[in-house]
Formats: C-alpha cells, sequence, structure tokens
C-alpha cells in the first residue's frame, strides 16, 4: 500500500516535470541582422527599415515615451507650458475605439509631460480622461486610476505617479497583444509620438537650442520604426487612413539626411556603478526650410486628430 | 483504488498549493527590480523565462533609445531557479555593454547607458553556463545628459 502513496507522490511530479518546458525558448544564436537591420558604418538612412511584424509588435511600447521625451524638453531648462496640451474637453469628440485609442496615446504623452514637470494640479484632469477612453475600448482596468489619483490630489510619491502610469500603459499594451488587439497598441503608440513630436515642436518655436532642432530631425528614425509597425495593420479602414495622414511628414523627413559616425563604448565603473558611455555620434542635415515644414506638418496633423 | 486516486488527487492539489505559495512570481521579481534600479524612472520591464540547454538559449527583445538620455539596465534573479541572468546590449551586430563582466567574472544588478545615438537595439537576456532560469529586466531611465 505504501508503494501506491509513494507512486501518487511522485507521479504529478515527473508529469509536472513534463509539462513545465517553456515554449518560448529559441536556441537561436546573437546574429541580429536578420531582423533589424542599423547602419553599420557612415551611412544615410531613407528608407524605411524592414522589420518583421514579431520585432514591431515587441518594440511597440518603447518606439515613442512619453517620460523620455518629456525629460528632454524639462533638461534643456524650457518652462512647463499647459497651453502645449491637449484639452481634455475635446476627448468628447472621438467616437470610434479608433479615434479613442489615438487619443488615448496623446493624453498618455500629455500625462507623462504633467509628472515629469510635477504638475499634480492637472494630473487628475488627465487620469480621468484617460480613465473614460481606457474604459471605453476595454482595457479600463488595467489603468491605475485610484492610485495615481490618490499620489496626484496628495502631492505624494511624484516618482510613483511616473512608475504607476507607466506600468498602467504596458499592462494595457501587454492585455491587447494577449487578446489579439495588437492593432489599438499600435493605434495608443501613433497618438504618443504625435503628441511626443507636437510638444517637441511647440518648443523649436520659442527655443533655438541645438538639441531641439537635432530631436525634431531624429524623429525621422523614430517615424520610420512607426511607419513600418502601422503598415502591419493597413488592411484596416482607420489605419490606411492614419497611415495616409503620416505620409506627407515621412516625406518631409525622406529629406533629413542623418549619418553615423561609430566608435566604440567605454566602459567606466564608480562605486561600483558600472556606466557604458556609447562614443557614436549622429549627424543630421536638415535646412530651414525642411525644418519649418517638419514643424508645421506635426502641428497640422496633431490638429486633425484633436478636430480642432 | 479509491485511496490511491484520493492520493493522486492530494499530491496534485497539495504541489499546486506549494507551488503558489512558494513561487516567485514575475510581478514580485518586477517590484524588487525596481527597488533595486534605485531613483531611475521606471520604462519597461522584461520578462525572462528559459529552459537549459547548450548553447544557452536566448530571449531577445529590440528597442528604441534615444540620444542624450542615460538609461539604466537591471537585472532580477527568480530565487526558485539555478540560473543566474546575464544581460547584453547590441546595436546590430555589436556587444555594446553587459551586466557580466568575462574578464573580471563580475555580474552587476544594473549597468548604465550614456545613449548618444537614437536608434534601435536589442537587449539579449540568457542564463550563465546555459542553466534553466526565470528572471526579469528592467529599463530605466536615470537622467539626461
Amino acid at each position: 500500500m505504501r508503494r501506491f502513496h509513494i507512486i501518487a507522490l511522485i507521479g504529478p511530479l515527473l508529469i509536472g516535470q513534463l509539462l513545465s518546458s517553456c515554449n518560448s525558448c529559441k536556441r537561436d544564436g546573437v546574429d541580429l541582422s536578420q531582423e533589424l537591420y542599423i547602419p553599420d558604418s557612415v551611412v544615410e538612412t531613407n528608407q524605411s527599415p524592414q522589420v518583421s511584424k514579431d520585432v514591431t509588435e515587441k518594440m511597440m511600447q518603447n518606439i515613442s515615451s512619453p517620460v523620455e521625451t518629456a525629460a528632454l524638453i524639462k533638461g534643456l531648462k524650457i518652462p512647463f507650458n499647459k497651453n502645449y496640451l491637449a484639452s481634455t474637453d475635446q476627448a468628447e469628440k472621438f467616437n470610434t475605439n479608433f479615434e479613442k485609442a489615438l487619443a488615448l496615446g496623446i493624453y498618455g504623452c500629455d500625462l507623462g509631460y504633467l509628472n515629469m514637470y510635477e504638475k499634480t494640479s492637472f494630473v487628475v484632469d488627465y487620469i480621468s480622461t484617460i480613465k473614460r477612453l481606457a474604459d471605453d475600448i476595454q482595457v479600463g482596468q488595467f489603468f491605475d486610476f485610484s492610485t495615481l489619483k490618490r499620489l496626484a490630489t496628495n502631492n505624494e510619491n511624484l516618482d510613483s505617479l511616473i512608475l504607476i502610469s507607466q506600468q498602467s500603459f504596458n499592462r494595457i499594451d501587454t492585455y491587447l497583444s494577449e487578446t489579439n488587439r495588437s492593432m489599438f497598441s499600435a493605434v495608443i503608440v501613433a497618438g504618443v509620438w504625435v503628441e511626443g513630436a507636437y510638444l517637441s515642436s511647440r518648443v523649436a518655436q520659442i527655443s533655438d537650442h541645438p538639441r531641439i532642432r537635432e530631436t525634431i530631425g531624429e524623429q525621422k528614425t523614430i517615424i520610420n520604426f512607426l511607419m513600418a509597425l502601422l503598415k502591419v495593420y493597413e488592411k484596416d479602414p482607420d489605419m490606411a487612413k492614419l497611415i495616409d495622414e503620416l505620409q506627407p511628414i515621412k516625406k518631409i523627413y525622406d529629406g533629413v539626411k542623418i549619418t553615423y559616425e561609430l566608435g566604440e563604448p567605454e566602459m567606466v565603473e564608480e562605486n561600483g556603478v558600472v556606466t557604458f558611455k556609447q562614443t557614436d555620434k549622429q549627424i543630421i542635415e536638415m535646412n530651414d526650410e525642411l525644418y519649418n515644414e517638419l514643424i508645421k506638418s506635426i502641428q497640422d496633423l496633431r490638429s486633425k486628430i484633436l478636430k480642432l | 483504488m479509491k485511496k490511491i486516486l484520493f492520493s493522486l488527487v492530494l499530491a496534485v492539489v497539495g504541489i499546486s498549493y506549494f507551488n503558489n505559495i512558494y513561487a516567485q512570481s514575475e510581478e514580485e521579481l518586477v517590484q524588487i527590480c525596481t527597488m533595486i534600479s534605485g531613483d531611475a524612472e521606471y520604462l519597461k520591464d522584461f520578462r525572462i523565462k528559459l529552459d537549459a540547454g547548450d548553447p544557452p538559449p536566448v530571449q531577445r527583445f529590440p528597442i528604441l533609445l534615444k540620444k542624450d538620455i542615460k538609461y539604466r539596465f537591471t537585472v532580477c534573479n527568480s530565487k526558485d531557479y539555478e540560473g543566474k541572468v546575464i544581460l547584453q546590449l547590441y546595436d546590430n551586430n555589436r556587444q555594446l555593454a553587459t551586466t557580466y563582466i568575462v574578464a573580471t567574472g563580475k555580474d552587476y544588478p544594473y549597468i548604465d547607458w550614456v545613449c548618444t545615438k537614437t536608434g534601435a537595439y536589442h537587449l539579449v537576456y540568457s542564463f550563465r553556463d546555459g542553466k534553466a532560469g526565470m528572471a526579469v529586466g528592467l529599463l530605466s531611465m536615470v537622467g539626461t545628459m
């Protein structure tokens, strides 16, 4: 009888072992050039990158980050300006799920800007709008509204505001991917990019800092990836329309020349922290006419999306 | 026969319960990683789970990094697995940074990366000596340059 008990105890363990193999494990090397080509010398990049759906979807969340855009603007000592942001009153104008997802990206980017400048007095209004839009496209459960509201209302732990905002958007992205609604993730990302580029374009109109000019120019790299991502879903009529609306901006960017000078990264260890410093240089060439055209076309597209 | 079936059911339920109670979840690892990354702003997390293998299996994530941002890459191992995670940052085919310096044999819980070129990069995660492992990688922002 004891033998049966031993079998009973060991059996499930063996079955568990057999069932616990990881499906996602791939024994491939690290030749990354087959999936994503990045210029490896001083080379001009005018072509959209040829990337697989899998790669673009994985990259989705990272294509445009509100936190990084806002940090770069703030890092240049550009003062906060509420007028740059999309008015939450506009949110009522969005009817379809596609429009709401695009707006979710726009307001999400604005939330990143508000968080970065610690303007908590405006945050509640924006997270309320984001929550409504997220609920409408059935992803509201992943947006931690109550915690964000408490943090903003009590003006406490502002780092947590950024953390929870970012994690909420990441969870929305994961859920949309898991439920075969990745197209909406791509639309949200497009909204974030448009608003981030718009914020940079507004700053460009008040600051002649060379880094702002470079920020506008380097969007060429990002719009190429964004377009590659959106084209995965171009059979959808709304997506086809959005691609068409982005096309004029992409065409202007074709005139921007980006070249790279590659160098070896340097490793420095200080107080137990290892820092790798990239020594590559990016050189962006565009004349004033192109620069102003880009600013105008980005602002026109954003007005069109917000139905202004 | 009834006793055998009862014992089987009891064992399965017991093992499941035991795993649920003591196994470290990915969410827990993300929380730990966030604490380890200190005052850097969270941007994204990556979940890594790999079987043992020779050559060591890898999990890759393409990302876009922006010029003039100092990023922090943090790694956290699950205590439920033997594998020690290694992160390597690549651009096209060049390794640019890693959490494991082979020459010294030193492992770092996080590394910083000062980016000077906006573009696509790859995070490549593997476990040392091809052991099985579960880990979380964190991408965060230390600040602007």
